[in-house]
């Protein structure tokens, strides 16, 4: 055998074309920065288009339906990092509430009982998703689409059976009620303003989601798997395990928004939800998701809820004629993802060096 | 560097953490339903079941435009289910809020050769057609809740609603003896002529009358969207919804935008209904679905038996009738029996 | 980086304990035989060449060994004791580290989090604690230097590397990581002359820091340069299995090539002669 290496090759010397990234390079190579500027732009547009929008109680009211959609958003974006998709966010959302309020009503338990209940059906069902997907190897896309189907039909067969109709039973007389009420749906009243406590929670769950995804090792996970889950794997990642997490997380998130719908509006209509599931996906898109997996932002997510709940919501401030509404969503939501797909192009030119 | 430690001794310390955690959990539910109260009710005797005795036999289609999930039809469908029952038929019910699948649905009808169809006309050009086959292939058919104006051209035998314009029209004019300058129609759904005439009828009483497109499968959009225009048109002092979860919605979006604008609604379910009763929703304005369902049902039964017509050349009208705080205590238990 | 190797070494390791064996190991995947009656050791302190066309089935052993994928049959032993691995995890928590031929990179991710990824730093041991993101960048760019590569700037995702780049990237991660076994798979596949012979020296650095290590190559040179003990695989099966003192470079190239294969090799040795 050769004697031990003893020399270590020279240090290289200061590459010339090492680039000192800028703060404003820096800045504008984050995802959500496109989000933003989107953002901007259709806020102003509708400040000076809409007069009505120009009050503080109309921006708490564009933030509340925002956060509706915000919620399970925040769970859906990073679902998406990781490279799957979830199409059944929209129903269980109905289903979570559906459970807690029927099963309460016709045993006649505390609410509280309910709410557990309702959160371990809601966890069962994302990882029913979870399993399926990992196991069978079938594109996410198509398995929750079938857990929908499945969801959908059984919101309104199971509330039929039970109640006779197709819409849960009033609860609000019922003990639990008064405590749930306030931690899912309460109103603080600040001057003429109302802010709802979902708006709190969905920026809670937004920072709690920042960190995780920048911070943490799970986040390192998050987005490996997603970018890349055969490299992954091949490095220790437990992807089964953080894929299977991932969409528990947006499981829990619609047991939180279903919470928060039956104990503001009380008696559920078992159609409902259905739609919701590519709004969602389109907050995380236009917040700067990629489709494939793998990159993405908590930031920006929540941006393009706002988005949303902005646009949707300014269309009826400015007067215009609502029925016109699809058509507008369908073409500011275009826009934003133009812009933000520019500017991230933008950020990347300046980085060759 | 990942630490070296024996995979079975983590497993081990994984499981009994599991079962502990287990365990609390189940005594925690255990607690908590100990302490429970309210609820539903001791089940009455008879939730609206009961007769029969007829015998006829008959097979009968009924076809609605039925939106999953919409509370409105469950009464219709109970009319008709138990006028089946009361004849001794049977009811073999379908629904599409798409008029295209609802023609289609027609059409098995036909082919399964049903004894009668009982069908709603919503859609009228995209319905109209299979109708007409129906009769020339000798099935009777009737309609209801839909399509007023277009029933003898379908060659029904009769039309069972409300008469959509006119209950807008009256609802229009008890708003305007009530104060209303502006009011604000919501619309929860597309393409229905009947949604579309109410509004309508509530514009040839009082022209000030803006229409507003929601959401109906989602409250939060619609109230938030309530709540916008209201912020934004401080003039609306009157809402008319055409729905009652809608009406409910309604309610809310009032208290958050701090508007003192008044509500009234079509059709009702029975948290609504007591809303009426507690002087928070003005008037709901009754179809009296369970009626149209039942006699859809009750006349092609009378007429495949003995030939008989209701309606004397004119569409039946079991509408509309308004309900407020002056009627409504006579009318709320059968709400909340689902027969009216 | 040797330096980095000795601090990393596990300091238990003492030169020739068998700390990888596989008995008859075999694999097949469905119908197809990948893998045969395959008989190896790895010693501390050595370098096991695995030599073979492409196809041979040096990457299903790797995979064996690493955790990819479990053999059908025969027995694996790491440290004496029978193991299975299920998963790259089990094989990693044993100190086996490797450098996958296709990398193992998340393009999309930055240059330091795909250093660390699946070893990160934190800061505790809840699940939710911070990396140390500046320790880790600050680790990441450090071996590289030594490497020889320094990346404009640590935070641009790999994908923007050049392939020689990006495997010095894997090779940097799986030296600072291993502790036992280093598993090396076509290390040189992608690197131009000057940078196989710094990966090469690095290989022979590893081995005198005590590690085992196993380098798959199709290269008998660089194989002879290194290597203690040679195995040349041919359809899944072991054709040689001789240690140093018992082959010399001819014998070995010989043995792997045959027929065409061997004009484009008497050209690569008219090369290296002068």
């Amino acid at each position: 055998m050769s004697t031990p290496v003893k020399t270590a090759p020279p240090t290289p010397a200061e590459a010339s074309n090492r680039v000192q990234v800028t703060w404003t390079t820096r800045l504008l190579g984050r995802p959500e920065i496109g989000a933003l500027v989107a953002a901007i732009v259709i806020f102003i547009f509708f400040l000076i288009v809409a007069p009505a929008f120009r009050t503080p109680a109309a921006f708490f009211t564009v933030l509340y339906q925002s956060s509706t959609i915000g919620i399970v958003a925040v769970g859906v974006g990073m679902l998406m990092i990781g490279g799957e998709f979830d199409l059944s966010a929209g129903v269980l959302v109905t289903s979570a509430g559906l459970i807690n309020g029927m099963l309460c009503y016709q045993l006649g338990l505390n609410l509280w009982v309910g709410v557990i209940i309702s959160l371990l059906f809601c966890l069962g069902v994302g990882f029913t998703n979870g399993y399926l997907v990992m196991r069978t190897g079938i594109p996410s896309f198509l398995i929750t689409l079938g857990m929908f189907f499945v969801l959908q039909g059984a919101n309104l067969g199971v509330t039929k059976v039970v109640t006779g109709s197709v819409s849960s039973p009033n609860i609000n007389q019922m003990d639990g009620f008064q405590s749930l009420n306030f931690i899912f749906a309460h109103e603080f009243k600040i001057g003429s303003v109302t802010l709802s406590i979902t708006v709190i929670w969905w920026l809670l769950f937004v920072v709690l989601s920042a960190w995780i995804l920048q911070r943490t090792k799970i986040g390192n996970w998050i987005f490996a798997v997603g970018g890349n889950a055969a490299s992954a794997r091949a490095v220790g990642v437990p992807v089964t395990r953080v894929k299977i997490g991932l969409f528990m997380t947006v499981s829990f998130l619609c047991w939180f928004t279903g919470m928060h719908y039956l104990y503001r509006f009380v008696t559920l209509q078992a159609g409902n939800g259905v739609g919701n599931e590519f709004l969602y996906i389109i907050a995380a898109v236009v917040g700067g998701t990629l489709l494939t997996g793998g990159y993405g932002n908590a930031w920006g997510v929540a941006i393009g809820a706002f988005i949303f709940g902005m646009t949707s919501l300014c269309i009826v401030y400015a007067g215009w004629d609502p029925n016109w509404f699809k058509a507008f969503l369908g073409v500011m939501l275009l826009l934003a993802v133009m812009v933000n797909l520019y500017v991230k192009r933008l950020s990347t030119l300046r980085k060759v060096g | 560097m990942i630490p070296i430690r024996s995979a079975k001794g983590r497993a081990l310390g994984r499981s009994r953490k599991g079962l502990t955690l287990t365990a609390l959990a189940a005594a925690a539910l255990l607690a908590l339903s100990a302490c429970s109260g309210g609820g539903a009710p001791p089940a009455p005797e008879n939730q609206g079941g009961g007769g029969g005795g007829g015998e006829s036999g008959y097979t009968l289609a009924m076809i609605t435009h039925e939106s999953p999930g919409d509370t409105f039809w469950d009464r219709i469908r109970a009319g008709a289910e138990q006028a089946a029952k009361d004849t001794g038929s049977t009811l073999k019910y379908s629904a599409d809020p798409d008029a295209t699948k609802q023609a289609v649905l027609i059409q098995n009808a036909i082919d399964s050769k049903v004894d009668g169809i009982a069908t709603t006309l919503v859609t009228p050009d995209a319905l109209i057609p299979t109708v007409q086959k129906a009769v020339q292939a000798g099935i009777p058919v009737d309609s209801f809740n839909s399509g007023l104006d277009y029933y003898k051209q379908a060659g029904a035998l009769t039309h069972f609603s409300s008469d959509e314009r006119l209950a807008g029209q009256e609802a229009g004019k008890r708003m305007k003896a009530a104060g209303a300058t502006k009011i604000l129609c919501t619309i929860q759904q597309t393409g229905s002529v009947a949604l579309e005439d109410r509004c309508a009828g509530v514009k040839d009483s009082v022209p000030n009358t803006e229409n507003l497109q929601v959401n109906g499968q989602d409250d939060s959009a619609v109230t938030s969207a309530i709540q916008a225009k209201l912020t934004q048109d401080k003039d609306i002092n009157w809402v008319i919804t055409l729905g009652a979860p809608q009406a409910m919605d309604t309610l809310k979006a009032f208290e958050g935008s701090g508007s003192s604008a008044k509500v009234g609604t079509f059709d009702t379910r029975p948290d609504a209904a007591q809303a009426v009763k507690d002087g928070k929703i003005q008037f709901y304005i009754d179809q009296q679905p369970y009626l149209q369902g039942y006699m859809a049902v009750t006349q092609l039964y009378l007429f495949k038996k003995n030939g008989n017509i209701l309606g004397g050349g004119k569409p039946v009208l079991t509408g509309p009738t308004f309900v407020d705080s002056s009627n409504i205590d006579t009318i709320l238990p059968f709400v909340q029996n689902n027969t009216r | 980086m040797t330096d980095t190797l000795q601090e990393h070494a596990d300091p238990t390791l003492h030169k020739g304990e068998p700390l990888v064996e596989m008995i008859d190991v075999g694999k097949t995947y469905g119908a197809i035989r990948a893998l045969e009656g395959i008989n190896m050791v790895v010693n501390a302190g050595e370098v096991t060449c695995v030599l073979g066309d492409n196809g041979a089935g040096k990457s299903t052993l790797i995979k064996i060994i690493s955790g990819l994928h479990p053999h059908n049959e025969g027995h694996v032993k790491v440290d004496g004791e029978e193991v299975h691995f299920r998963t790259p995890r089990e094989s990693l928590a044993h100190g086996i580290a490797t450098v996958y031929q296709d990398l193992a990179v998340v393009s999309l991710m930055e240059v330091w989090r795909n250093f660390f990824l699946g070893s990160e730093m934190t800061g505790s041991k809840l699940p939710l604690s911070g990396m140390k993101i500046k320790d880790m960048r600050r680790i990441a760019d450090e071996e590289l230097r030594k490497m020889g590569i320094v990346v404009k700037d640590i935070d641009q995702p790999i994908g923007t590397l050049s392939g020689g780049q990006r495997q010095c990237v894997a090779i940097a991660r799986a030296v600072y990581f291993g502790a036992r076994v280093l598993i090396l798979d076509e290390p040189t596949a992608a690197l131009g002359v000057k940078q196989s012979g710094v990966v090469l020296k690095y290989t022979a650095a590893a081995r005198d820091a005590g590690l085992g290590v196993v380098f798959i190559t199709h290269n008998p040179h660089h194989a002879y340069l290194v290597g203690n003990h040679f195995i040349i695989l041919k359809l899944g099966q072991a054709v040689l299995d001789k240690k140093r003192s018992e082959v010399n470079l001819d014998e070995l190239t010989r043995q792997m090539a045959g027929g065409d294969e061997l004009t484009e090799l008497a050209h690569e040795l008219e090369g290296t002669r002068g």
